[in-house]
């Protein structure tokens, strides 16, 4: 009798430790991504993306975010299926990921206002990774965090080629902004 | 003999011209795909998809991969843009939703882009209810 108490116990203890450490990550799997690589008098290139999945472990600042490249919309039809299939290549490539820890990430010194982090890690896109370090703004939300902010990104850093013959049209850095809205 | 000249040259000319519209709206500035009104190249259960992803994602993406699908199965998940069918397929909306599908049985349309590997799951996105 009171060794089934006891296992009941361990169980319940187990049980708690379990979710508290659940309640430790925040995700989303809606965030947002847009990229601008529109050149002043050229059509405008850019493209967003709203199904952007992330994770922050709020305990260590870990971070992890992929976004499937297929979900890039453009406004024009033609665009999107050169992006697709001349330049990210998404049939070979289809996704891009994102793995890294925010520096001196403390949660509870977090407020409305947002507040600058230093995100580091590794970014993979076209199946080539880099080393990147980006600013990340995080704010409190109701139920959780939102962390947003923007970066550049230049293709031949990723082996994407950009023929000559549209290298006019396309900016030689790629600006990305991303918001992430991460909740329990 | 005159006069069937100048209708074949304006018979040409008309030709070339059109061809030049239609390349010009039908290719180069052609709208986005409407996923909602085409017809999907698949109809199978969420179960059947998770299947085929968690057994070999390459195949699957080969498969599916940018295809439009019809998916079927119970609800597990609803937030105001997304339905999550059988806890394993994420269902992305255009516009707000307001239909209360949870826990019912539901066929959902959209473009398959891919496996997140962080949740584990298929992410459908442009869906539509059937």
């Amino acid at each position: 009798m009171k060794k089934s108490y006891i296992i009941f116990l361990a169980l319940l203890l187990i049980i708690a430790a379990n979710t508290q450490g659940t309640a430790q990550k925040l995700i989303t799997k809606t965030g947002n991504i847009k990229f601008q690589a529109s050149m002043p008098s050229y059509e405008e290139v850019a493209a967003e993306n709203k199904s952007v999945s992330a994770v922050l472990d709020q305990t260590t600042g870990d971070f992890a975010s992929l976004v499937l490249i297929k979900g890039f919309r453009f406004k024009v039809a033609l665009m999107e299926e050169h992006f697709n299939e001349n330049y990210m290549e998404s049939e070979k490539f289809p996704k891009a990921t994102f793995k890294g820890k925010i520096e001196d990430f403390d949660s509870s010194k977090i407020t409305s206002s947002p507040k600058n982090f230093t995100l580091k890690g590794d970014l993979t896109i076209h199946g080539k990774t880099r080393p990147v370090s980006v600013i990340v703004k995080i704010s409190k939300v109701s139920n959780g965090l939102n962390a947003a902010g923007a970066f550049e990104a230049k293709p031949e850093d990723f082996d994407i080629e950009i023929p000559s013959l549209v290298r006019k049209k396309i900016a030689d850095k790629i600006k990305i902004n991303y918001n992430f809205l991460l909740i329990k | 003999m005159n006069r069937r000249k100048t209708i074949i040259a304006t018979s040409i000319v008309l030709v070339i011209i059109s061809a030049g519209i239609y390349f010009y709206y039908g290719v180069i500035f052609k709208e986005a795909r409407n996923i909602a009104s085409e017809t999907p190249d698949f109809r199978i259960t969420a179960k059947k998809l998770i299947e085929d992803y968690t057994a070999d994602p390459k195949k699957a993406d080969s498969l599916y991969l940018n295809k439009t699908i019809e998916i079927t199965g119970k609800a597990t998940k609803e937030t105001d843009s997304a339905i999550v069918l059988e806890n394993t397929v994420f269902c992305l909306f255009k516009e707000k939703l307001n239909t209360k599908m949870m826990d019912k049985k539901t066929t959902i349309k959209g473009k398959c882009i891919g496996y997140d590997e962080l949740f584990l799951e298929v992410k459908i996105d442009q869906c539509s209810v059937k």
